[in-house]
């Protein structure tokens, strides 16, 4: 009886360990088992990885990639759900929230109103943007919600108000359906699931559209970069297996290490989401709406997909469906355009480089997936290493100097995305001639906001010899005498508006804040802009240049809103610029030459409007 | 022959403690210099906080053992042996647990972690025989 007792004692552990490891709360097969998620084509979801790679899994969790798409709950909605009404284009919206549910009160039609419950929130670091499930015949569709909440500016804006869009009173002009475009990117192994094949001919959006989408992760999870996990999961499940490949150092682990792939499949793995492309065949479009893309983790990108080009055309299309979306030169000027930009660099061409090469995915600086290092001259210098011995010599600029930034000059920032503008992922040497004939933001210029391009190029000639000519003229007809930020803030395209406006604020620029004269006019300006989303950009550089140096306007620039109601907008706008001599004589100098202010800074308004009528009439819709 | 074995006992008892209650003290101080070796992984920063943890206890076990054992276990042999194996175990789980968070990998503890089931069995067969000895 007592062996038995001591038996039993001895067992009564293991037992109830393993009655509440078979009954207990399994994580995997709840992941599994979510909505929206599906273990299909050897994904198995990145709470499999986490058991093996728990460091892995922790410095992935704290990524923006993490949270990019998410199920909607406390704990992840970041917007403010309080039930106060939110005004634009003179309808209002209010968001509000019951226990753990959200939910939104929006205008229907004209005098209509209708709640939506969020149902999916997409976003983290810029802004937080809400879908609500709308079920169809068969199937369902997830549809964007009109407003976003943006983080850094804590408050509610309009979807039209954050793309590079104009003015547009129609509330769901953006209401686009997460299982056709966001799927793609925002998430692991998407699958849209599209139910109406019978109509695979279209490729035209079709309100009548239904699927039942699923993905392996919600976010850019494990196995977006590292690729279908089962067969790796299957063998290393093996204790015998993971040790004997540990001490034999076997690369062959099933499953794909970017670092270790040669730098043109290293870079196709970002590529797949951050190069706007199309499939390769172009007819794959049909495969994709249903089983998703065919790209895996260490394929060649170009084997499956088209990245997309200044040239690239649609079959029928005109062949300038994606013009607006590079500069005239065919260097991206919209974010998710990275991949186009490094692969036609030099040193991608030329060299190895490669994403990886700066940015760390489990490491660094969450903002920019980068080592703070990488944001300096250590990322060029580890290969121009000649440069970094004598770093005055090659920059012409004193070693603090911003213009001793490698990147500053040669990834400029001028490519609009997320209401912000970014580095240029092109390296390339600037060029004033080439860059103002081909109305584009030049490097030179986006620091030295005074001068102009024909200064630019007289000072590359000087520095760099006669291969840098003077430019004969813009694109726009401005006079290239002008600085070149002024002449494209008032003249410009909408990108290159958004772009030099957004340069005017910017910390580091060669412009002293008592020159900021003639820069302060055309930002004044361009609070008149018919974008939203410039007219915030210059709101928010004449709120920088205000903090430098006060000409005691940032009250009444604080209260103005870019997205208020047109008249009153736009009276105090102009208000603004009728004010702007009396206000700045006692801070400001005039600039020399005088263009477009008196020697007493009085605004030459003529002046300012006959450049205004030089902005094309083409008008520029970019969304994401 | 049961004085000496339990004398040895109560002598590892007290080393097993010196070494792993300073051991706590460098954890902590681990965490308050934010020592990323240590803090970086998972797998090292639950071996060696089990290291830690099953020294001390061990420690403990070993004194009360010693404590106990004359009063309540019968036949010297049973004792000196069982105080053996309680010896060896003891050393061997914290050392195991130790030596497996040392040039671990990501997923899996350094082999050194095989002393930790020898060690397991080791404290076993004291348990068993210290049960039985008690009938």
């Amino acid at each position: 009886m007592s062996a038995i007792k001591a038996v039993l004692a001895l067992a009564s552990a293991p037992i109830a360990i393993g009655i509440a490891l078979w009954a207990g709360f399994d994580v995997e097969k709840n992941d599994a088992e979510l909505p929206l998620i599906h273990r299909a084509e050897g994904f198995v979801g990145e709470q499999t990885c986490r058991r093996c790679h728990p460091d892995q899994y922790e410095t992935w969790a704290r990524t923006f990639h993490s949270t990019m798409t998410q199920r909607v709950d406390p704990a992840t909605v970041v917007g403010r759900f309080d039930g106060a009404p939110v005004e634009f284009y003179a309808k209002f919206a209010k968001p509000y929230r019951d226990g753990d549910r959200f939910f939104m009160d929006l205008p229907e039609g004209d005098t209509g109103r209708r709640v939506a419950e969020v149902a999916l929130a997409v976003g983290s670091r810029r802004y937080q943007q809400y879908f609500e499930r709308v079920e169809r015949d068969s199937g369902s569709v997830l549809r964007r919600l009109p407003i976003l909440w943006h983080i850094d500016a804590q408050r509610w804006m309009h979807l039209n108000d954050v793309f590079l869009h104009a003015d547009n009173p129609e509330w769901n002009a953006h209401a686009a359906i997460w299982n056709q475009n966001c799927i793609f990117c925002h998430n692991t192994g998407p699958r849209p699931g599209y139910l109406n094949q019978e109509r695979k001919n279209e490729i035209v959006a079709d309100p009548d559209r239904s699927f039942d989408s699923h993905v392996a992760s919600l976010g850019i999870a494990c196995e977006s970069c590292h690729g279908p996990a089962k067969e790796h999961v299957d063998i290393y499940r093996s204790v015998a297996a993971r040790y004997f490949d540990h001490f034999a150092s076997s690369n062959d682990t099933h499953v794909v290490n970017p670092a270790r792939l040669d730098h043109e499949r290293s870079t196709g793995v970002c590529g797949q989401c951050h190069g706007q492309r199309i499939p390769n065949p172009v007819e794959n479009h049909y495969r994709w709406r249903v089983t998703g893309p065919t790209y895996r983790s260490g394929n060649r990108l170009t084997d499956h997909v088209t990245p997309v080009r200044i040239d690239t055309k649609l079959p029928g299309g005109t062949g300038d469906e994606f013009a607006l979306r590079f500069w005239a030169d065919g260097t991206p000027r919209l974010t998710a355009y990275e991949y186009q930009g490094i692969t036609t660099s030099p040193c991608y061409e030329k060299g190895t480089m490669s994403c990886l090469s700066c940015h760390v995915m489990h490491g660094g600086d969450v903002r920019g997936q980068i080592e703070p290092e990488m944001r300096g001259n250590r990322a060029c210098l580890q290969c121009h290493e000649d440069i970094g011995t004598d770093v005055q010599a090659h920059t012409k600029h004193g070693p603090q100097s911003t213009g001793s930034q490698c990147m500053d000059c040669h990834m400029p920032r001028m490519v609009f995305g997320v209401v912000e503008i970014h580095r240029s992922h092109k390296i390339e040497i600037p060029n004033p001639a080439r860059d103002a004939e081909r109305g584009r933001p030049n490097a030179c210029t986006l620091c030295h906001l005074d001068k102009s391009s024909l200064w630019a190029a007289d000072k590359m000639r000087e520095f760099w010899g006669d291969a840098y000519v003077r430019p004969k003229s813009r694109p726009d007809k401005a006079p290239l005498e002008l600085p070149d930020s002024v002449a494209s803030i008032l003249s410009g395209d909408p990108v290159q508006r958004v772009t030099y406006a957004k340069a005017c604020g910017a910390e580091g620029s060669a412009l002293a804040p008592e020159d900021a004269a003639l820069v302060r006019v055309a930002l004044h300006a361009t609070l008149l802009d018919a974008y939203p989303s410039i007219r915030w950009t210059a709101q928010k550089s004449l709120l920088a240049l205000e903090a430098r140096l006060s000409t005691g306007i940032e009250p009444a620039l604080l209260d103005w809103r870019h997205d208020g109601p047109k008249g009153t907008r736009e009276s105090v706008a102009k208000r603004f610029l009728a004010e702007f001599q009396q206000r700045s004589t006692s801070a400001l100098r005039a600039p020399l030459p005088t263009t477009l202010l008196s020697p007493d800074l009085a605004p030459d308004l003529r002046a300012i409007i006959a450049l205004l009528d030089l902005q094309s009439g083409r008008a520029i819709h970019i969304g994401e | 022959m049961t004085d000496m074995a339990l004398r040895k006992t109560v002598v590892f008892g007290w080393y097993l403690l010196a070494i792993s209650l300073p051991a706590g003290l460098t954890l902590e101080a681990l965490h308050a210099l934010k020592v990323q070796v240590y803090l970086g992984s998972d797998m090292r920063r639950e071996l060696w906080t089990l290291a830690h943890a099953h020294g001390n206890i061990l420690g403990i076990l070993c004194l009360v053992y010693a404590v106990v054992a004359d009063r309540y276990l019968r036949d010297e042999q049973n004792i000196a042996a069982i105080s053996r194996w309680l010896r060896v175990g003891s050393a061997l789980m914290p050392l195991g647990f130790f030596l497996g968070g040392v040039l671990n990998f990501e997923g899996d503890p350094s082999l050194g972690v095989l002393l930790v089931p020898i060690g397991g069995l080791c404290l076993l067969v004291a348990l068993v025989r210290a049960a039985l000895a008690a009938r």
